[in-house]
C-alpha cells in the first residue's frame, strides 16, 4: 500500500473531489457539510502519512501523470521538503474541526457548504503546489490556492472584509502574473517545464533573460509571502477573515511564497547557471527589515487578530532572512520554522478565534481578565506566545537559534543582532497580551460570566499548543529530517 | 538597438502593454478600471507566451495530409488556454466583490471608500 504509485496523484485529487461535492452532499442550511469535510480531511491526512513513511523508507520519488513520461508529461514529485504536507493536513483538519461551532456563528447558513468547499480547495492548492514537479502546474495550483483564499477572506460578507479581499486580490493577481512571466521565460530558455529537466538544461543559457526570469519569480513570490515592503495586503486580510481561515492563511498560505522560493533555489543552485548572491543579500536585508517593522507595527495594535497578523510579517522575515543567508544552519532553521511557525500561528489564531467567539470582544482592553473565565484557551495562547518569542523549550526556539547560528556561520553577525532585537520587540507585545488576559480587571460584570469554549474549539487549540511544546522538546527530529534535503540543495555550492 | 526591437516586436509590444496595465492598476481610482488594468496585464503576458511558440513560416502542428515542417509549438497555446480560464475566474470573483462593495458602500472609488472606512 505504502509504495503504491497512484497514491501520490490520489492524494491531490481527494480534497479536490471532496471540495466539489460538499455543496451536493449538504442541504441548504449546511447540515452534513462539516461531517463530509472532516471525512475528506481524515482520508487526505492518512494518505499524507503513508507518503511520508515512503519518503523515509526510500528517499524522494515521483509519479508520472497519465503515463506521459517526463519531461513531456506532468510529474508529481515527493521529497523531504514535501513532507510539509503533514502540517498542511494537520492544520486543515483542525481548522475544519474548529469550524463546527464557529462557522454557524460567523457566517450565513447558506454560505456554510461553500465555506467548506473553499477551505478544501485551498488545501488542494497547497498540496498540489508542494508535490508538483512541473512549473506551469505550479502556477495553476498557486491560482487555485489564491482564488480560494480571496473568496475565504470575503466570506463573512462584511463591508471591510470585501474591501480587504479586493485589495488582496489585486496584489495577488499582479504577483501571479509576475510568476507566470518568469515561468514563461524559463520555458523560452529551456524548452521544458519539468523542474528537474529545466535545472539540467539551464546550464548554458543566456544570462540576461535568466536574471529577468528570476527577478520576476522573486518579485511575485515576495508579494505572496508578504515580505516588507510588499506586505500591505496582509494585515487587513488576515485580521478580518474568520479565525480558522486566518489560521490557514497565516500558517500556510503565506508559506507558499517561501516554498516557491525554495523551488527556485533548487533550480538555481542545481543548474549553477546563475549567481544568486545579489538576490540573497537583498532577501537577507528585506527579511531583517520585515522582522523589525512587523514587530514595531504589532506593538501599537489593540485588536488581537491585527497584532497576530503583523507578527506573521516578522516571522516571514525570519524565514526569508534564513533563506537569504544561504548557509546550511540558516537554511535548516528557515525550513523548520516554516513548519513550526504554522503550528504556533494556528494555535494563536484559533485561540483568538475561541476568545472572540465566547466574549464577542476582539480588542486587548475588551479581553482584559479573560484568563479567569477561559483558563484553558488563554493557557494555550500563552504557550503559543512563548513559542513565537522563541523561549526554550518551545518550538520557536530551535529555528531562531539555528538562523542566528547561520548568520554567524555566514560571517554576518549583524543579522543575528537584528534577530535578537526583533525577538525582544515581539516579547514586548506578547507580554502586553498575556498581561491583559491575566493581570487586568475585567471591564464590566458581563466579562466574568463568559464560559470556556466548546470542545470542538478547545481541542484543536490544545492539540496545537501541546505540539508547540513537543516540537520544542523533540526539536532535533525535524532538523535531522530536513538536513539531507538541505545538504542536497547546497551540494553544488561546495557544501555551503 | 532599433534592429533588435524591430526583430522582437512581439515581445516589445507585450512588455509595453504590460506597463500600460500596471500603470492603470496603480493610478486608477475606480475599482473596475483598476481591474481592467489587471486584465490588460494578463493579456500582455498571454500574448508574450503565445508568441514564444511562433516559428517563421511555420504550419499548424496537425498530422495527416499536407503536414510539413516547420511546425509551430502548440504547447504555449495549450498553457495559455489554462491561463485564460484562471484569468476569467479571477475576473468573475473580482467583479462580484465590486458589486457587493457597491451595494454596501454606494461607491467604488478607492479614495471615497478609504474615507468611509
Amino acid at each position: 500500500m505504502i509504495s503504491w504509485p497512484p497514491l501520490l496523484v490520489l492524494f491531490v485529487l481527494t480534497p479536490l473531489v471532496g471540495a466539489v461535492l460538499t455543496p451536493a452532499v449538504s442541504d441548504a442550511t449546511g447540515r452534513r457539510s462539516w461531517e463530509w469535510a472532516i471525512g475528506t480531511m481524515l482520508l487526505t491526512s492518512a494518505m499524507a502519512g503513508a507518503l511520508i513513511m515512503r519518503v523515509l523508507d526510500e528517499g524522494p520519488f515521483s509519479y508520472v501523470v497519465g503515463g506521459w513520461v517526463a519531461p513531456y508529461g506532468i510529474e508529481l514529485h515527493f521529497d523531504e521538503f514535501s513532507a510539509s504536507v503533514a502540517v498542511v493536513c494537520l492544520l486543515g483538519l483542525l481548522a475544519v474541526v474548529f469550524s463546527r461551532h464557529y462557522a454557524p456563528a460567523a457566517l450565513a447558513p447558506e454560505r456554510i457548504p461553500y465555506y467548506y468547499t473553499l477551505l478544501l480547495l485551498n488545501i488542494t492548492g497547497m498540496i498540489g503546489f508542494i508535490v508538483t514537479g512541473d512549473l506551469f502546474n505550479l502556477y495553476v495550483f498557486m491560482e487555485i490556492l489564491s482564488l480560494s483564499a480571496y473568496a475565504l477572506v470575503a466570506i463573512s460578507g462584511e463591508k471591510t472584509a470585501e474591501m480587504a479581499a479586493f485589495k488582496y486580490l489585486v496584489m495577488g493577481a499582479v504577483s501571479s502574473l509576475s510568476i507566470l512571466f518568469g515561468v514563461g521565460l524559463l520555458y523560452a530558455l529551456t524548452g521544458s517545464l519539468n523542474m528537474a529537466d529545466v535545472t539540467m538544461r539551464l546550464a548554458g543559457s543566456a544570462k540576461a533573460p535568466l536574471v529577468v526570469a528570476f527577478a520576476a519569480l522573486t518579485l511575485g513570490l515576495m508579494v505572496k509571502s508578504a515580505l516588507f515592503p510588499l506586505h500591505i495586503w496582509l494585515p487587513d486580510a488576515h485580521a478580518i477573515a474568520p479565525s480558522p481561515v486566518s489560521a490557514i492563511l497565516s500558517g500556510l498560505v503565506v508559506k507558499v511564497g517561501i516554498l516557491g522560493m525554495l523551488r527556485m533555489y533548487q533550480i538555481a543552485y542545481g543548474s549553477g547557471a546563475i549567481d544568486l548572491s545579489g538576490l540573497n543579500l537583498m532577501l537577507t536585508w528585506l527579511g531583517a527589515i520585515s522582522i523589525v517593522m512587523g514587530a514595531f507595527f504589532a506593538v501599537f495594535q489593540d485588536d488581537i487578530k491585527m497584532m497576530l497578523a503583523y507578527s506573521t510579517i516578522s516571522n516571514i522575515g525570519y524565514i526569508v532572512m534564513g533563506l537569504g543567508l544561504a548557509s546550511s544552519y540558516s537554511l535548516i532553521g528557515a525550513t523548520v520554522h516554516v513548519f513550526n511557525h504554522a503550528l504556533i500561528k494556528a494555535t494563536l489564531f484559533l485561540g483568538a478565534g475561541a476568545l472572540i467567539h465566547q466574549t464577542g470582544q476582539r480588542t486587548l482592553s475588551g479581553l482584559a481578565g479573560v484568563g479567569r473565565s477561559m483558563p484553558f484557551t488563554t493557557a494555550a495562547i500563552s504557550i503559543g506566545a512563548i513559542s513565537i518569542v522563541g523561549i526554550p523549550p518551545t518550538a520557536g526556539f530551535l529555528c531562531k537559534w539555528y538562523i542566528a547560528l547561520g548568520a554567524l556561520q555566514a560571517g554576518q553577525p549583524l543579522f543575528a543582532v537584528a534577530l535578537v532585537f526583533g525577538a525582544l520587540l515581539i516579547f514586548v507585545y506578547y507580554i502586553r497580551m498575556v498581561n491583559a488576559f491575566y493581570f487586568r480587571k475585567p471591564q464590566d460584570a458581563g466579562a466574568s460570566a463568559v464560559h470556556e469554549a466548546p470542545a470542538t474549539m478547545l481541542v484543536p487549540v490544545l492539540v496545537l499548543a501541546t505540539l508547540c511544546l513537543v516540537m520544542g522538546v523533540l526539536g532535533s527530529l525535524p532538523l535531522s529530517f530536513i538536513e539531507p534535503a538541505v545538504a542536497r540543495l547546497l551540494a553544488p555550492l561546495g557544501g555551503g | 538597438m532599433i534592429d533588435l526591437l524591430w526583430n522582437n516586436l512581439d515581445y516589445a509590444a507585450s512588455m509595453i502593454l504590460f506597463c500600460i496595465g500596471l500603470y492603470a492598476v496603480i493610478t486608477r481610482n475606480n475599482l473596475i478600471k483598476k481591474f481592467m488594468g489587471l486584465n490588460i496585464m494578463e493579456t500582455a503576458i498571454f500574448a508574450f507566451i503565445v508568441a514564444l511558440g511562433v516559428v517563421d513560416g511555420g504550419n499548424a502542428p496537425i498530422m495527416g495530409e499536407g503536414a510539413a515542417e516547420p511546425f509551430i509549438n502548440p504547447l504555449p497555446q495549450a498553457l495559455i488556454l489554462t491561463g485564460i480560464v484562471v484569468a476569467v475566474s479571477t475576473t468573475a470573483l473580482a467583479l462580484s466583490l465590486v458589486i457587493r462593495i457597491w451595494r454596501q458602500c454606494g461607491t467604488i472609488e478607492a479614495d471615497e471608500l478609504r474615507e468611509a472606512e
